[in-house]
């Protein structure tokens, strides 16, 4: 087929929200050539571009036809197809209705002796232009967006209402319907730089033609040019610009023609925490904010404009003036804070609902504290810390009831922290109620002070024991509390600071201190789910850190409840598996075997007197690997408990390799039982061997 | 467009009631109805009967209007230069909405002197939902160099109901598109009018005092008892109107409840639980309102059962023996099942302050 030409197809569309854009244009680039080739239409590479107010693909080579087809599909057994008669049955007839044909089409073939129907069906050649209108429609109706809406009088659903299509293949116009518009050969360019409406003469001048009107029409393409603004305004100032990711996707997608530029602010307001001018810059107008040489914030900050370059001056001046404002809210917020002592916004916590079920911040708090203590005292911490962290517990929530946190969310803790140092706390409670968030997503840093490190765990097991205690665990994608998060900062938290705490009675002393505040639950069962979600959490964490699912399994086994101790254990077992494949494949091959052929009845006294050689060799280093198991684990020595559990592999390997152990003689045969008894019985404590063994 | 220019010097950017008029002017070119402000208090123009009930049903309806909301935990004694407890807004509702809205919204800020070409206009996602009034839609902030000046949402659900037709609904803040159109940075230095002979009122002229009192009263004063009577009162009010089949009353009741909890919160006696009951109260009624509109009004009578188990017991205000024995009327509403995210937007605003709280701590996802 000679005949290719380029397909061009432009969704005009109102704003549509960042980060929906962003994955509708990934949608796109799958769902444009699977619409094509689902009705087997040849065509070439697709590109995808996109802004806030358009879709577009660009397909190559599109054929002006498809290819003619036989189809051919085997059906029944023709002795089912046809009764004795030669009359077609039921199953020829639908066989014959679910292909499109008349029964009397259906053609007999024979098959290696066996006689078949088969229906034959000639698929013409279809023009390319007449299929395309359906198939863009269907493009249209297929991507899905997390939400979507109805505009005007029409019912059909699209991220923000639908205004323009253009659709070309080569300069020939394909008519696509939707919502009331037919696509055409005119687009639209820049809002209001280039409004239009421009003519596109051929598919292939489409993004020329959106590129000439003020548009930029990838996300990579507006990302370079914003890059390029930053780079540019970083060697004029010698400051450093800060492009969180998610603010970034925003602003590449809140333009179709983005001109960074430079505003500044009163200095006077640097005197407000850094932090909450942070937050009103980024998160309410999407400016990067600009640091000096000692990363020290700046008056300074990065504007990406949607405007004419040309009013530079005035977009500038007028986003200033936004900014002064928000700031003189922040400082207005900041002072009457300062007002008064954090401590005295303690008892306000009262008119914050926690969780329906679960009372207010308020008594939240009260809960922190004491398992705050529970946690100090099992730690054995020192009385300094303990009246810190009792401090620092109590205050930790206090500020979610100051102005500037109402107003400036991001900034819980942190202001609670300024608000602390100011009031004249200690500075390690000061820092803990900063720090007792953290970790705040995976990778983040834990608490650097034991006084936060308490807090935090108390904060995160109140909530997730509370949580499940209501019966609010997480299920499936749907987490809104985020458990599975605080979950794993309290699990980084143990393992990183090595508390010579228990998590299972932490979870007990958090059960407790609720039904002490007279929440009613199932204690057992409740207290199982948590363990099990930890475990889950655990787990998970260590498949992603390559630990082997059999080696985790292994661990288990042996009633592991603690994570902490799961994740210690298995990343020695994977380690001592990895060092020597071949020992701890055998021994697990061996142990699997022993525990086959266990039977407990029998007990582990063999008589010594009675072991072959072999036997005997076995028996002696079942005693010392016992020992030396015993006093490993004793002294948490799991490594070493596995070294000598290795030392089993040759004597058992000897032992399978000559002994036969259901010897006729049932005597004989009782004693090898014993001994093979014993030697399971090894294991018990350090890992189920058997999980590893090759199946 | 006729346009009304400042009285004097042509240079001088249009006064707070040149931006009113002008606009006004503007939207009734469009074909809509200008109405005067609704005569009772509001959170927000959303709230006026003109928007939350004729968005319902299928009638094409076009309006737009100055409204003067309430909300009394935003007040700041007029010492803060953005925020009061008192400011206007200009809503605009189009049922359905127009094809070329957003441009005939862009001609509106060109109506009032702004040139769109010279400014950095955006229309930043935020979509608007009230879950408790069984309400959303979606649509934009409207940004000019960064300010939000505009909200703009194309309505989906009112009151548990589709709407079909679609309306878009456009809400300015007039005292902040005043501010930027006149280059001041506190809105008590906005111009309100100018005279021939150069005699100027500003903002603060008009409603400064009126700030300050209204802050104390709102913070200080008001009397709890009062508003909390008044709160149960127009609870049973509201259900009587509706018995009667009388829904645009009925819902002169839900604004004055909400009201009313606006102010107790303001006066800082609504516990955290208390509050959860009282914003499902005010769901209740202005569910009910919206159901009632829907069968008395627009004639749709299906899915009407939970304004007939609500009514069920209240006595039809109509029959003479109903009112001689006057019964103790209880008003009936269901328990509280989840958290509620505020009734009508009045109830919405007060109640975003605090359950931000546990959404900031809790609705991250993983990384």
């Amino acid at each position: 087929m000679a005949d290719k030409k380029t397909l061009a197809f432009e969704i005009g569309t109102e704003e549509i929200p960042a980060f929906d854009l962003k994955r509708a244009t990934e949608q796109l680039a799958e769902l444009m050539p699977a619409a094509l080739d689902a009705v087997r239409i040849p065509h070439g590479d697709v590109a995808i571009y996109t802004t806030p107010r358009r879709l577009i693909a660009i397909v190559a080579d599109v054929a002006a036809s498809t290819e003619a087809l036989e189809e051919v599909f085997r059906g029944p057994a023709a002795k089912i197809a046809f009764d004795a008669d030669g009359n077609p049955t039921k199953a020829a007839i639908g066989f014959a209705r679910g292909k499109g044909l008349e029964v009397d089409a259906l053609e007999r073939r024979d098959e290696n002796g066996t006689e078949y129907v088969y229906a034959v069906r000639q698929v013409a050649a279809r023009d390319v232009a007449e299929l395309l209108p359906e198939v863009l429609r269907g493009v249209i109706d297929a991507i899905s967006w997390p939400k979507s809406c109805r505009w005007g009088t029409t019912s059909e659903m699209f991220s923000r209402p639908v205004r323009w299509m253009v659709a070309l293949l080569g300069d020939r116009v394909i008519p696509v319907e939707y919502a009331g518009l037919v696509a055409g050969n005119t687009t639209r360019g820049h809002r209001f730089l280039a409004p239009g409406p421009h003519a596109v003469p051929a598919a292939d001048d489409l993004v020329s033609v959106v590129e000439g009107a003020y548009v930029v029409p990838t996300q990579e393409g507006r990302e370079a040019v914003i890059r390029e603004g930053v780079a540019r305004i970083e060697a004029e100032t010698g400051y450093t610009a800060e492009l969180p990711p998610k603010t970034l996707t925003e602003v590449i997608n809140l333009s179709e023609y983005p001109t960074p530029m430079m505003g500044a602010f009163d200095e006077e307001f640097l005197k407000v925490p850094e932090e909450i001018i942070v937050d009103a810059m980024l998160m309410h107008q999407r400016y990067f904010p600009l640091y000096d040489a000692q990363g020290k914030l700046t008056n300074k900050f990065i504007i990406v404009s949607n405007g004419d370059p040309a009013h530079e001056a005035t977009i500038v001046d007028g986003n200033e003036r936004v900014v002064a404002a928000r700031l003189y809210d922040a400082k207005f917020f900041y002072d009457e804070d300062l007002k008064k002592p954090l401590v005295d916004f303690v008892d306000r916590l009262d008119e914050v609902v926690f969780q329906e079920a679960l009372g207010t911040m308020r008594d939240k708090t009260a809960r922190v504290v004491k398992l705050s203590a529970r946690i100090t005292v099992a730690a054995g911490i020192e009385q300094e810390a303990m009246r810190d962290i009792a401090r620092a517990a109590y205050l930790a929530k206090a500020d979610l009831v100051t102005s500037a946190v109402i107003e400036f969310t991001s900034v819980q803790g942190i202001m609670g922290s300024y608000y602390a140092t100011a009031a004249g706390e200690p500075e390690r409670v000061a820092r803990a109620i900063a720090e007792h968030y953290m970790p705040r997503f995976s990778g983040d840093a834990i608490p650097t002070d034991i006084i936060g490190q308490v807090v935090a765990l108390s904060d995160k097991l109140d909530t997730i024991c509370g949580l499940f205690a209501v019966g609010q665990s997480p299920t499936g994608s749907s987490d809104p509390f985020a458990l599975r998060r605080a979950a794993l900062g309290v699990l980084a938290i143990l393992e990183e600071t090595g508390l010579p705490i228990s998590l299972v009675e932490t979870i007990d002393g958090a059960l407790i201190i609720y039904r002490e505040a007279g929440l009613e639950f199932d204690n057992a069962k409740v207290r199982q789910e948590i363990i099990d979600f930890f475990i889950t959490r655990e787990k998970v964490a260590l498949r992603d850190a390559g630990v082997k699912a059999d080696t985790i399994e292994a661990v288990l086994a042996c009633g592991i409840e603690e994570p902490v101790v799961l994740a210690r254990r298995a990343r020695a077992l994977e380690a001592a598996r990895s060092e020597n494949p071949q020992v701890f494949d055998d021994l697990a091959t061996a142990f699997a075997r022993a525990n086959n052929l266990r039977e407990i009845g029998l007990g582990t006294g063999y008589k010594k007197a009675e072991l072959t050689e072999v036997e005997l060799s076995l028996a002696e280093a079942v005693a010392a690997a016992e020992t030396a198991v015993a006093e490993a684990l004793a002294d948490d020595r799991y490594a070493d408990a596995l070294v000598a559990l290795a030392g089993l592999r040759a004597p058992v390997d000897e032992f399978f390799d000559t002994t036969m152990v259901m010897d006729e003689d049932p005597e004989v045969r009782a004693n090898r039982l014993k001994l093979l008894n014993r030697f399971a019985n090894t294991f018990a404590h350090v890992a189920d061997f058997s999980q590893m063994a090759k199946k | 467009m006729a346009q009304v220019t400042a009285a004097g010097e042509a240079s001088l950017p249009p006064t707070f009631q040149d931006v009113i008029m002008n606009l006004q002017r503007y939207w009734a070119s469009v074909g809509c109805v200008v109405l005067q402000p609704y005569d009772n208090e509001v959170g927000a123009g959303t709230n006026a009967p003109a928007t939350t009930l004729r968005s319902l049903g299928p009638d094409t309806w076009r309006t737009c209007y100055v409204q003067g909301c309430r909300r009394p935990t935003d007040g700041r004694y007029g010492e803060n230069p953005n925020r009061g407890q008192f400011y206007y807004q200009f809503q605009v509702l189009i049922k359905p909405s127009p094809d070329n809205i957003q441009d005939l919204y862009l001609g509106s800020l060109e109506a009032i002197g702004i040139d769109v070409a010279a400014h950095d206009v955006r229309f930043v996602e935020d979509d608007w939902e009230s879950p408790t009034l069984g309400a959303w839609g979606l649509g934009w902030e409207i940004w000019i160099d960064g300010m939000e000046v505009t909200q703009f949402t194309y309505f989906q659900q009112v009151g548990g109901f589709e709407c079909n037709p679609v309306p878009v609904e456009i809400a300015y803040g007039l005292e902040r598109l005043t501010m930027f159109v006149q280059g001041v940075d506190n809105m008590y230095d906005i111009v309100w009018a100018r005279g021939d002979d150069g005699v100027v009122f500003t903002y603060g002229d008009v409603y400064l005092e009126n700030e300050r009192q209204y802050s104390a009263y709102n913070f200080e004063v008001a009397d709890t008892e009062f508003l909390f009577q008044e709160f149960a009162d127009r609870e049973v009010e509201c259900l009587r109107t509706l018995k009667a089949g009388l829904p645009l009353p009925a819902y002169d009741s839900v604004l004055k409840c909400c009201h009313a909890f606006n102010l107790l919160d303001a006066r800082g006696v609504i516990s955290a639980t208390e509050r959860m009951a009282y914003i499902l109260r005010v769901r209740t009624l202005a569910k009910a309102c919206c159901a009632s509109y829907m069968k008395n009004v627009v004639g749709v009578d299906k899915d009407m059962t939970e304004l007939d188990d609500l009514l069920a017991e209240v006595p039809d205000p109509r029959e003479k023996a109903a009112e001689e024995t006057a019964p103790n009327l209880v008003p009936r509403h269901p328990e509280p099942a989840a958290p509620c995210a505020g009734a009508a937007a009045a109830a919405d605003h007060s109640e975003r302050a605090f359950d931000f709280v546990t959404i900031a701590e809790t609705t991250d996802e993983e990384a």
